[in-house]
């Protein structure tokens, strides 16, 4: 697996700072936005340019250059597997959109610009990160709001389920871009301070920017070539809470039907979750309605659970590969990461996140992320 | 991985939202350099005070889909998978412009919302009650074939008995000089040009599908999809007849058992050169679906829905052929797309 996220380029420096329950919310740096000292963000402090040359790709934009970095560090630690039939499923909401919306006041002006509009579309980055990767056996991308980064690890399962493939690089990527600050800002759901998921006094997200990307194997092919498993995906789900364009219902029937679906997949009972990565965000609608759903399934007997969303912020497409990365990391060495700055349990529900860093014996960890248009996924992974 | 199309809904250049229409009225002439659609009555679809605000992608893509699901019979199918390589562009060029404008200040977020690119599929979902699997492809040309295959894979898992597969891509003022700029446009001199004349650029074009697939054979679904194939990068000297090849022997077939090829050359002569090497040696009637919408990222979808239509009725539009042919006896139809000679699509369909 491989992440670039607030907390640093690589698993080691976010595992590092997890540990350590140290944010990568900070005041804004980079982000060309007017509001910049008006509000924090999960950014990662590095300026484009040193992207380009991190990588050594030279006029990709930002979200393109942050999937290189989190997909090469995938394949480097997964290793080579000659002959294996192998996929790329990507996802992005913003796209191209940060290098769009520097030329958009010049198009609209009628003045010169550089052509930006085939780099814009999301397929376009994908692409690039195919010939990156080398991979061409099956590449394609989604875009399901929040969720989008679940759903690709989803599909890719699947396509090595019914044999399709034999092994794919799944996950997503979202950089920070004024197009999405402003339309959170304008929908009043960023707090200005530090987030505070699953807390009474809870006003907002922090956006975030990162990629994540897990390399998923066949049981057969893993066999073969005796890679070194990280954890296995035993179950997966998506359903829709058609209720809202972009608020949950109270109750989150969506979020509910994805949680008990996957469990069925996994074969699972709920007794056997020990820890729930939640989605999280810390927007006053979110985190009730989650509670709600996870409660709705999983009754007086709520696993433990928490969100990492206060250290990365919201990262959008790449938030769901960027947690499952989390919760491989829970289960590889037996820790809950906290939801951090939590001061006052929430009123309308029962249960209270994990807030101290926490060792516990896991065995099946739940990640659930949920999106615009009503889409809801979770994943559940489990150790080998 | 088959399926059968239960129904199936489009809304392009012509009126084609009229089930009873064929292009009997379509010139071989493209009408001009950027193709406007003939709207379906989406009044019936998209209630009456939220019409205003609704982008012509989403009127579109949500009146393709009902369209489908009522022509099925079906209220509420088991999933909806969705393709659209732009997303909503009107919605997005809206924000970011009161963005510029308004210097970050007093935004109307209903833009916003509405410019995430799962809007289509996520609005039929409310709009049917469908709370099951919800899926978005973004990626490029093979956007909408990519949903098609998730609906057949969906099928084959028994996680649903009928999906609906929508696509949709819209043009609006912002989006063609964007294209013009970047000089993908054929000059207004050359627009009217058939697509098998090339010549440089193409006619962009843009629409909306909707698709029923299900496993199950009704009196009015006799079109099934065989199979897919999706190619990803084309290498120096790749050859079409050696992807065709290997997709027919992967389905048993020949190439002389298909009836019809419904080609998805742009007109734009540099990167159909490849497709054209192939067709030349084809005996069968071609039917050049890009000359009734035009070139967009989810015309494949377009193709895939005339395919089906040609099977059914046994005939091909004229104005989407060299020569005319007559009455057919076509069992088999082969779809084969791409976009700037990339991103090749080739689906295969016949009438059981």
């Amino acid at each position: 697996m491989g992440i670039v996220s607030s907390l640093g380029i690589g698993v080691a420096e976010n595992l590092d700072r997890l540990r350590n329950c140290k944010t990568g919310i900070s005041p804004i740096t980079f982000l060309p936005t007017t509001h910049k000292n008006e509000f924090v963000a999960g950014e990662l402090k590095l300026p484009t340019s040193e992207l380009e040359a991190l990588c050594g790709k030279p006029g990709l934009n930002r979200t393109v250059l942050l999937s290189i970095l989190a997909a090469r560090e995938a394949l480097k630690q997964a290793g080579t597997s000659a002959g294996a039939r192998t996929g790329l499923i990507s996802s992005t909401t913003v796209g191209g959109m940060t290098n769009s919306e520097m030329h958009y006041k010049a198009f609209m002006e009628g003045k010169k610009y550089p052509d930006f509009i085939e780099e814009h579309f999301s397929g376009k980055g994908t692409d690039h990160l195919a010939d990156d990767l080398q991979i061409s056996d099956f590449v394609t991308t989604l875009s399901t709001a929040c969720s989008s980064a679940a759903n690709a690890v989803m599909l890719g399962a699947r396509l090595i389920k019914n044999g399709t493939l034999d092994r794919c690089v799944v996950g997503g990527s979202d950089a920070l871009s004024v197009f999405t600050f402003n339309g959170f800002n304008t929908l009043m759901i960023l707090d200005n301070a530090w987030c505070r998921p699953f807390d009474a006094t809870r006003k907002g997200l922090n956006l975030g920017e990162g990629a994540a990307y897990l390399v998923l194997e066949s049981e057969a092919l893993h066999k073969k070539n005796g890679n070194r498993s990280l954890a296995t995906l035993a179950g997966y789900s998506n359903a829709n809470d058609a209720f809202h364009q972009t608020a949950s219902s109270a109750e989150g029937m969506g979020a509910q039907l994805a949680m008990r679906k996957a469990l069925q997949v996994a074969g699972l009972q709920t007794t056997q979750i020990d820890y729930i990565n939640a989605h999280g965000t810390g927007t006053p609608n979110n985190d009730s309605s989650e509670a709600m759903a996870m409660q709705g399934v999983f009754g007086a007997d709520v696993p433990l659970f928490s969100s990492t969303k206060a250290y990365t912020g919201h990262t959008l497409a790449a938030a769901a590969s960027i947690e499952a990365v989390f919760s491989i990391l829970s289960l590889n060495y037996d820790l809950m990461f906290p939801s951090l700055n939590h001061s006052s349990p929430m009123e309308d529900v029962v249960i209270k996140p994990v807030t101290t860093l926490t060792e516990k014996k896991l065995t099946h960890v739940m990640s659930n992320s949920f999106g615009f248009g009503g889409n809801f996924s979770s994943l559940i992974f489990s150790r080998n | 991985m088959e399926a059968y199309i239960t129904a199936s809904a489009c809304i392009s250049h012509y009126p084609t939202a009229d089930e009873n229409y064929f292009f009997e009225d379509a010139g071989r002439s493209l009408p001009s350099r950027f193709l406007s659609v003939t709207p379906a009555d989406y009044k019936k679809y998209i209630p009456a005070n939220a019409l205003r605000r609704t982008s012509a992608i989403l009127k579109m893509g949500i009146s393709a889909g009902l369209m489908a699901l009522e022509r099925a019979g079906v209220k509420v199918p088991d999933a909806i998978v969705t393709g659209t390589a732009m997303g909503c562009f009107e919605d997005t060029d809206k924000f970011l412009r009161n963005i510029i404008e308004q210097e970050e200040k007093m935004l109307n977020p209903t833009p916003f919302i509405q410019s995430t690119h799962n809007t289509v599929a996520g609005q039929l979902a409310l709009l049917t009650g469908c709370k099951g699997y919800n899926f978005t492809y973004v990626h490029q040309n093979l956007s909408f074939e990519t949903a098609l295959l998730d609906a057949l894979t969906l099928l084959e898992e028994n996680e649903a008995t009928q999906v609906l597969v929508g696509a949709a891509d819209e043009l609006n003022p912002s989006l063609e000089s964007l294209f013009d700029h970047a000089g993908h446009v054929r000059e207004s001199m050359k627009a009217g040009k058939p697509v098998w004349e090339g010549d440089r650029g193409y006619v962009m074009g843009q629409g909306a599908l909707g698709f029923l697939v299900s496993k199950k054979q009704t009196a009015e679904s006799q079109i099934k999809v065989k199979a897919i194939k999706l190619v990803q990068k084309i290498e120096a000297g790749s050859e079409i007849q050696k992807m065709m090849d290997e997709f027919l022997t992967e389905n048993q077939l020949s190439l002389n058992e298909i009836d019809v090829i419904v080609a998805g050359n742009s007109g734009d002569e540099k990167y159909d050169l490849r497709l054209n090497k192939f067709l030349n040696e084809c005996r069968q009637p071609i039917a050049y679906f890009k000359n009734l919408c035009g070139e967009f990222f989810t015309a494949g979808g377009f193709g895939f829905w005339l395919g089906s239509e040609i099977l059914r009725r046994q005939t091909i539009p004229t104005a989407a052929q060299k020569e005319t042919t007559g009455r057919l006896t076509a069992r088999n139809c082969i779809v084969i797309n791409h976009y700037q000679d990339q991103h090749y699509s080739f689906i295969l369909m016949s009438s059981d």
